[in-house]
C-alpha cells in the first residue's frame, strides 16, 4: 500500500485513484443529483412571474391610486402606469466543508490488543456505509448539482484541526471529473481534531473576499448570495459550542447562510466485549448520543450533568441524514425554509 | 494538568458490560465526556441519572483493552496514541475492592 502523509491538503490518493472514485461516486448519486438540480431550480432562481409595480409615463397597467392625484395636478404628475419590474440576477457563491478529520473513518480504541492505531488504513478501504464515504458521495452530489443549474460558483474546503482548501471558488467548475478528482485527492479523513471554528473563521474570510471581488468586478448589479453547507459526522468537543454560536452570529451579520449537515450513517458497532448494555444492539445515532459535564454546585461541590449532545448543538440550520437517498428532499426543504424566512 | 484548550477537552467513550446485573439503556451507551477524567469520574457518570438506575451508587472500575483504567483517559490516550477522534470502547465492572485514592477525579 502507499504511504499517506497525514498533513492536511497534501494528496491523500492517486489522480487515477480518485478520477475512478469520482466516476464512481457520480454513477451512484446520478438520480439523486438530478432530483436535487430539479428542486433547487425552483428555490434558487427566482421567479420571472413578478407582480407589476411602480410608477412610471408609459407602462402596462395603469396604477389606480395615481390617477385622482393626476387629475388634481391638472395632470402634471403623469406617472400612472405600472410595468413589470425584470427580477435581478441572482448569483451564489458555494462552499462545499467535508469534515477530514479521524472520527469520520469510525475509528475505535480498542481491539487491537497492542494498543497500536487502528486507523492507519488507506482510505481506499474505507466503510462504503461510513460516514466518510458518505461525505465524499455528498460531495459529488451536491457540486454536480449545482454545477448543472450554473448558478454560480462552488469551492470546496476540508477541515479538521486544520482547514485547507480542496477547490477554490475560482477554479475550474466541477463540470470535468478532472476537477472533482483533484478535491478528492486531498481527503485523508486523519486528522487529529475537529475544529468546527476554525471552519467558520475560514468560510467568513473566504466569502468576505470574494464578495469584495464581485463588487470590484463590475458585476455589482447582481445579488449575491453566500452559501456553506458542511458534511460532517457532527462530532465536535462542546467546549467550541459558545465560540460557534457567536461565529454564525458573525455569518449572518455579513449574509452567510451556514447549513450543517451530520451525516449519521449506520457506524460499526463496536467490538464490545460486553453483552449486558452496549454490543450489538447499542445505538450509535448521534440522535442518542449523550455528553457528561461537570458543574460546580452553590456550595462548590461537582455535580455531574449528563444531557442529550445534540440539545447543545449550535447550528441553527442542520439536517441528519441516515441514508443518502434522504439529501435532496432534506436539503431543499431547509433552503427553502430559509429563503423564506429570509424574503419575509 | 488543565487543558486551556477546551476543544479538546473530550473524548467519545462507548460503555459495554458483562454484568447482567447493572444493564445500561442502549440510548446511553455512548457518551461524550470530559477526557481529563478517570476511574472515579467514569464512576460518578454512570452511577448519574439518566445512566445506571440503580438504587444506591455502585462503585465501578474500568477496563479499556483489557486494562484497569488507572490514569485519566486522555493519559490512557496519549500512551497509547490514539487521538481525541478516536471512541474509547470502556467496559465496567463492579468495583471488588474499595478503590485506593487516585489523583484523577
Ligand atoms: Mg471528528
Amino acid at each position: 500500500t502507499t504511504h499517506l502523509d497525514p498533513t492536511p491538503s497534501e494528496k491523500a490518493i492517486h489522480f487515477g485513484e480518485a478520477l475512478q472514485q469520482w466516476a464512481q461516486f457520480q454513477s451512484k448519486t446520478h438520480a439523486l443529483s438530478l432530483n436535487l438540480t430539479s428542486q433547487l431550480r425552483l428555490i434558487l432562481t427566482p421567479s420571472q412571474a413578478t407582480k407589476l409595480s411602480g410608477a412610471f409615463r408609459t407602462g402596462k397597467r395603469l396604477n389606480i391610486k395615481r390617477i385622482i392625484p393626476y387629475i388634481a395636478s391638472s395632470y402634471k404628475r403623469d406617472k400612472i402606469w405600472m410595468r413589470r419590474a425584470v427580477p435581478t440576477k441572482r448569483c451564489y457563491q458555494v462552499l462545499l466543508a467535508v469534515d477530514d478529520s479521524e472520527s469520520m473513518m469510525g475509528s475505535t480504541g480498542s481491539g487491537a490488543a497492542s494498543g497500536v492505531k487502528q486507523t492507519g488504513e488507506n482510505r481506499g478501504d474505507m466503510d462504503p456505509t461510513g460516514p466518510a464515504s458518505m461525505a465524499l458521495e455528498s460531495l459529488v452530489m451536491v457540486s454536480r448539482s449545482l454545477a448543472m443549474l450554473e448558478v454560480g460558483k462552488v469551492g470546496v474546503l476540508g477541515f479538521g484541526k486544520e482547514t485547507f482548501v480542496a477547490h477554490g471558488l475560482e477554479d475550474p467548475p466541477f463540470t470535468s471529473p478532472e476537477a472533482g478528482a483533484k478535491a478528492l485527492q486531498k481527503f485523508s479523513f486523519k486528522q487529529s481534531g475537529t475544529e468546527v471554528q476554525n471552519l467558520l473563521r475560514r468560510t467568513i474570510d473566504i466569502f468576505s473576499e470574494a464578495r469584495n471581488l464581485n463588487a470590484g468586478g463590475g458585476a455589482g448589479q447582481e445579488d449575491l448570495w453566500q452559501l456553506a453547507i458542511v458534511l460532517s459526522d457532527g462530532l465536535a468537543s462542546t467546549g467550541q459550542f459558545e465560540g460557534i454560536r457567536r461565529l454564525l452570529r458573525e455569518a449572518g451579520e455579513r449574509k452567510v447562510m451556514v447549513v450543517f449537515v451530520v451525516l449519521d450513517a449506520k457506524a460499526k458497532a463496536p467490538s464490545g466485549a460486553g453483552v449486558g448494555a452496549g454490543g450489538a444492539n447499542a445505538s450509535t445515532s448521534i440522535l442518542h448520543l449523550k455528553q457528561a459535564r461537570m458543574e460546580k454546585t452553590a456550595d462548590g461541590r461537582m455535580e455531574v450533568k449528563v444531557e442529550k449532545y445534540l440539545d447543545g448543538f449550535p447550528f441553527q440550520y442542520y439536517l441528519i441524514i441516515r441514508e443518502m437517498e434522504e439529501l435532496p428532499n432534506a436539503l431543499a426543504g431547509l433552503l427553502r425554509q430559509w429563503f423564506g424566512e429570509v424574503s419575509g | 494538568m488543565a487543558s486551556t484548550n477546551s476543544s479538546e477537552s473530550s473524548v467519545r467513550i462507548f460503555f459495554s458490560t458483562n454484568d447482567p446485573t447493572l444493564p445500561l439503556p442502549a440510548e446511553c451507551s455512548q457518551i461524550n465526556v470530559p477526557s481529563d477524567i478517570g476511574r472515579y469520574g467514569l464512576s460518578r457518570i454512570l452511577n448519574s441519572s439518566p445512566m445506571l438506575n440503580t438504587t444506591s451508587p455502585v462503585p465501578l472500575d474500568f477496563l479499556i483493552n483489557g486494562d484497569f483504567l488507572r490514569g485519566s483517559l486522555s493519559e490512557y490516550l496519549s500512551a497509547n496514541g490514539l487521538s481525541p477522534e478516536t471512541t474509547v470502547e470502556v467496559v465496567y465492572v463492579r468495583a471488588l475492592v474499595p478503590p485506593k485514592f487516585d489523583k484523577s477525579f
